[in-house]
């Protein structure tokens, strides 16, 4: 956990993460404090287009035990007009999924995101309709002689 | 008239081996593909990885011939996984064990991971064959997961896969990458996750 | 470019809050509670200000839902939130600790609700008091890293600082827990 392997400090850290007790009404109080009415209106959902304030974080936690999950599969690509994403979970159907493009400080960054079952799935970036490109940033499929690369995603059980 | 009617009796079962899918074949590549997967199924194998494995080459404008061999190789890597894995291993054990024999695993290695650790196997299986497309040698990979499979998490797996290819990615050999990782683990408490 | 796993019910969930459905929002709270909640004890170290600063970040979270431009990622936009409520509420509590001086330690040790009350030790106070005496940067870089786990450019993300800065914050935290503990241990 630290590089100089401190004991102590790696005890420190097991005791902090450890759960917290929270007051047993903390989730009703939440739901009480939402659901009274505020004088100032929000405009529902205008806002979205106005402040963009992503965050990219963590992984591990945001997957609870027992639920589905889903994968953000994402590929900077700023020439290009079209990408779509396929692979074994679309049939290798180049019209069922296309990418969408993000805009602002991201620009050319395409996203998808896509449900997927625990298994092994096989998929590709299909670039404005005629090159293939594989993830850059998950393991290489291994080369079937089609003469295009593929990348590989292996789901776990959740 | 008669026949007309058996006829009729028939057409569920041809429907339900000609996977409409398959339709995106060429008339050739669709029959030999179809009688395989038509084979598998009756050997009580997962059939769905062979019709993505057609459906991949027809989508990238691989030749029949090429999508036939693939398919072909594919249905007797899954053989030789469910033999080595035994009867109840699942279709995505199956499909993660095809990857790790057709990367270089030998169906002893699947046997032995079969042995120490408990199902599913996916992962391990999975990360022994990426490991292998990542530039390990198949005997350091299969001997690294091996190592890791009786304690390791899926996560740990998955770290540890993501480890060495960063060591490989700052120039380390990939064999020494593996080994070293391995060695490491053996001593470093798991990262745990909460 | 890549591929990051993200919650499907999340966003299902923060879709249906969005539609009109504010009972689902329940959901996300019972979903992120006690690991947000976690952060936001050990951030404040008071159990009453790290809930109210929590239960602050959920009503916030819900009234400015239309600014998470990720539903799938609800989890880590409202950590960001949780992160600017500690601030504030920690800087709140500090001042008014400032003049009603207490045992931190004490007071917390009271809850007959806390499960470990009974078996609290004397280490856990050392940390609980050593974590108080870091500054607040620090104790903040301390634990988005080392106990919540985060990538120091998650953590950029959160905070707003600099990558670089964040490592000294850490390894200075480090070095200073390392010295109070050891301190407590001669007390």
């Amino acid at each position: 956990m630290f590089e100089d392997r401190d004991e102590a400090l790696d005890r420190v850290v097991r005791h902090l993460r450890r759960p917290v007790a929270i007051d047993p009404t903390f989730d009703r109080r939440v739901m009480a404090a939402i659901e009274t009415p505020r004088r100032r209106t929000i405009a529902p959902w205008l806002a979205i287009a106005a402040v963009v304030a992503t965050v990219f974080i963590g992984r591990a936690w945001l997957t609870g035990a027992g639920t589905a999950s889903a994968f953000r599969f994402e590929l900077v690509a700023p020439q290009a007009a079209s990408v779509s994403l396929v692979g074994d979970f679309n049939d290798w159907d180049p019209h069922r999924t296309p990418m969408t493009a993000r805009g602002g400080r991201t620009a050319g960054t395409w996203t998808a995101v896509l449900p997927l079952a625990p298994g092994r799935y096989r998929y590709a970036f299909l670039v404005d309709g005629a090159e293939w490109r594989a993830d850059p940033r998950a393991p290489a499929a291994q080369d079937d002689d089609f003469g295009t690369p593929s990348s590989v995603l292996t789901v776990e059980r959740s | 008239m008669i026949r007309w009617w058996l006829l009729l009796l028939c057409v569920p079962s041809i429907l339900a081996a000609q996977d409409p899918r398959l339709a995106r074949l060429d008339p050739e590549t669709r029959q030999i593909v179809a009688a395989l997967v038509d084979s598998a199924q009756r050997a009580g194998l997962p059939v769905e990885p062979l019709v993505q494995r057609a459906l991949e080459g027809v989508a990238k404008g691989a030749p029949g011939t090429r999508i036939t061999a693939a398919v072909r190789r594919l249905a007797q890597d899954l053989g030789s996984a469910r033999l080595a894995l035994g009867e109840s291993a699942s279709a995505p054990e199956l499909e993660a064990g095809a990857a790790a024999l057709r990367a270089g695993a030998t169906t002893d290695v699947l046997r032995r991971l079969h042995g120490v650790r408990r199902p599913p196997l996916t992962m391990a299986l999975a990360v022994m064959a990426d490991l292998v497309t990542g530039g390990v040698p198949a005997d350091s990979a299969a001997a690294a997961v091996l190592a890791l499979a009786p304690t390791a998490r899926d996560a740990d797996l998955i770290e540890f896969r993501r480890a060495v290819e960063r060591d490989i990615a700052l120039g380390a050999s990939p064999a020494t990458a593996a080994t070293v990782r391995v060695n490491a683990g053996a001593r470093t408490a798991s990262p745990g996750r909460p | 470019m890549g591929i990051e796993e993200v919650e499907t019910s999340d966003a299902d969930l923060v879709r249906r809050v969005r539609a009109g459905e504010t009972a689902a929002y329940g959901g996300l709270v019972s979903r992120y509670r006690d690991r947000l909640g976690r952060y936001a004890r050990h951030m404040i170290g008071n159990r009453e200000d790290a809930e109210e600063a929590l239960q602050d970040a959920f009503v916030r979270g819900y009234r400015s839902l239309a600014r998470c431009d990720d539903p799938a990622r609800f989890g880590a936009w409202l950590y960001g939130i949780l992160v600017n409520r500690c601030r504030t509420t920690g800087a709140r509590a500090a001042r008014r600790r400032r003049l009603f001086v207490h045992d931190e330690a004490a007071l917390n040790g009271k809850h007959a609700s806390r499960p470990d009350a009974a078996e609290r030790t004397e280490f856990e106070d050392a940390v609980e008091r050593a974590l108080a005496r870091l500054s607040a940067e620090h104790r903040e870089a301390f634990l988005l890293k080392h106990v919540e786990d985060l990538e120091y450019e998650q953590i950029a993300h959160l905070t707003g600082a600099g990558v670089s800065a964040l490592k000294m914050r850490v390894k200075r935290a480090r070095e200073q827990l390392q010295m109070l503990l050891r301190e407590a241990e001669h007390v």
